[in-house]
């Protein structure tokens, strides 16, 4: 065991996947259903997840927004990654955080106040934080390869400038 | 002790950085898998090492480096029944009102693991003392007189009520407020009794009252999660009334008060900024000997502040940036003291850095080696004082 994780265990579990040339595309399905107001349940698999709007945007603020939950999805991909690969490498890590913030070209054009530019993020810095028992050049290139390697990250990071940063504490 | 000082004595603010030894106990013991027992004498070890540093750099006066605490107020979780340290994480955890930390963890530039508050989850009562055990250990390895640094009454009851938690136990800080004074000046008489030079009574997040607009909003100044008001000039009567229920009456010890302006960042523009100007009257109020004051950047302001106040407290004169790498020329701190002699006699003034080295003990400013070159910079910049002032 690593990171809590079982190491035989997912080394027999890449093996498989690795055998299955389907699993490259890694097709995945959501269906999002209307509540209410502004409200919007997502089914994916057997999970599912509720979307709202702030308050002053005439939302409940009962749920993040969906683009906090895009900004979510790539600090825990990220973190995902980093944890994966750690554990892979014989890495044990004591504490991990990731810290994101991001900004939007233009949010006016979503709400129909302006035309100029587009809503979509144009800069997300994401910032990780770790202690870990490895030595700090290891650390950072292991987070290097996450970023490289990172599903979501490379969504978004071919269309948004990502800057990625690295804390390593004692 | 202290009339045994020379002029201008060379001391330190409190904290010194941890060796990575000590980090791995600290963290041991704070997961359960090390006993207290076990921890204490490996940081006897790290408080030896720390005080070995601080004699070899000649200066005067001198701390344990606040080598067993997680920092300078968190520790008293570990003395008082009642009170439990937490991570910011797990105070996320309990609390509704997630967004505002999340903008103190912004600002602090900081992880949620990495914070550590002592908060009050009962009653509170002294387990064991909360620094008279630190005081015995190191005088019985030195001979130079000691300073020990304690969390004022201010920033204890402000990081320590937590809503939503603490409230079960006390409805308000201030209810808090008057159990803080009584643990805080029975150790003030205790730390005397045993023969203790000076205790500094830790008050920095009286720069975020003045500087910060907001004061609602809970913020890390200096480690605390600082409930307030919201109402500055309330929050400093509130503060100086608290130090003066601590201290007052109480003979045959020094003490001080220490502002600033945060020490939790390398980063200068993420701290706060400004002169001292709002603070000095109620500064001037507390019923304390000195005031142990950051003058080493141009982010604390100038000392033309005490121009009303001439030569009416000891100065604890901030000379050393605590985080940078470059080290201070004795030439500038012999002009940072020059410039003090216009408000205060020269047997007032007492030379340090401006903050501890360590104030966290998992975010060191400094490295020891630094530390050391800059104490070693301001003992030569007293020497020279003593020559031409004395």
């Amino acid at each position: 065991m690593r990171n809590g994780i079982d190491v035989d265990a997912l080394q027999a579990a890449l093996n498989a996947v690795g055998a299955q040339p389907e699993s490259a595309a890694a097709r995945k399905r959501v269906r999002v259903r209307w509540l209410d107001r502004l409200k919007f349940r997502a089914y994916v698999r057997n999970h599912q997840f509720e979307v709202d709007e702030p308050t002053h945007l005439a939302g409940d603020n009962a749920n993040p927004t969906s683009m906090e939950y895009v900004l979510g999805a790539l600090g825990t991909c990220l973190a995902t990654g980093f944890v994966f690969n750690a554990t892979q490498r014989g890495i044990a890590i004591g504490n991990l955080e990731v810290s994101l913030e991001s900004t939007q070209q233009n949010y006016l054009v979503f709400l129909g106040l302006a035309t100029a530019g587009h809503p979509g993020f144009d800069q997300v810095t994401a910032k990780l934080y770790v202690q870990a028992d490895a030595d700090p050049a290891v650390l950072r290139e292991l987070w290097d390869h996450t970023l490289r390697t990172s599903p979501v990250g490379n969504s978004l990071s071919r269309a948004v400038t990502l800057t990625p940063e690295i804390d390593i504490l004692p | 002790m202290e009339h045994s000082l020379p002029l201008f004595p060379v001391t330190v603010v409190g904290s010194w950085s941890r060796p990575s030894w000590l980090l791995d106990a600290l963290r041991k013991r704070q997961g359960g898998r090390m006993t207290g027992e076990e921890f204490e004498r490996v940081a006897d070890q790290a408080v030896l090492e720390a005080l070995r540093y601080q004699e070899e750099a000649g200066i005067d006066v001198v701390s344990d480096g606040e080598q067993r605490r997680d920092n300078f107020h968190s520790f008293v979780a570990d003395k008082l029944e009642g009170v439990k340290l937490l991570t910011l994480a797990e105070i996320m955890d309990l609390v509704e009102d997630r967004a505002q930390y999340e903008r103190v963890l912004q600002a602090a530039d900081a992880p949620a693991f990495s914070i550590k508050n002592e908060t009050v989850v009962d009653t509170i009562r002294p387990r064991r003392p909360l620094a008279l055990d630190e005081f015995t250990f190191l005088r019985q390895h030195t001979k130079k007189p000691i300073m020990v640094p304690l969390p004022g009454p201010y920033i204890l009851a402000r990081s320590m009520w937590v809503k939503g938690v603490s409230d079960k136990a006390y409805p308000t800080r201030e209810h808090l407020a008057v159990d803080v004074v009584k643990v805080l000046r029975d150790e003030l008489i205790a730390l005397r009794d045993a023969g203790c030079a000076f205790v500094q009574f830790d008050e920095p997040v009286l720069t975020d009252v003045v500087f910060n607009r907001d004061v609602k909003e809970r913020t890390f100044m200096c480690g605390s999660m600082a409930e307030s008001t919201g109402d500055p000039s309330r929050e400093l009567l509130f503060a100086t009334r608290l130090l003066n229920s601590v201290t007052e009456g109480i003979d045959g010890i020094r003490t001080g008060v220490h502002v600033c302006r945060g020490n939790w960042s390398r980063k200068d523009e993420v701290l706060l900024r400004g002169s001292y100007e709002p603070l000095v009257p109620t500064m001037m109020g507390m019923k304390v000997d000195r005031l142990v004051l950051e003058f080493a950047t141009p982010r604390a302001g100038d000392l033309d502040v005490f121009a009303r106040y001439p030569k009416r407290k000891q100065l604890g004169l901030g000379v050393a940036n605590p985080r940078s790498d470059e080290v201070e020329s004795p030439a500038f701190i012999v002009k940072r003291a020059t410039d003090a002699l216009q408000y205060f006699e020269p047997g007032q003034i007492y030379l340090n850095p401006d903050c501890g080295w360590g104030t966290f003990a998992e975010r060191p400013m400094n490295t020891a080696d630094v530390a050391s070159r800059k104490l070693r910079a301001i003992v030569e910049a007293a020497r020279e004082l003593r020559r031409t002032v004395g």
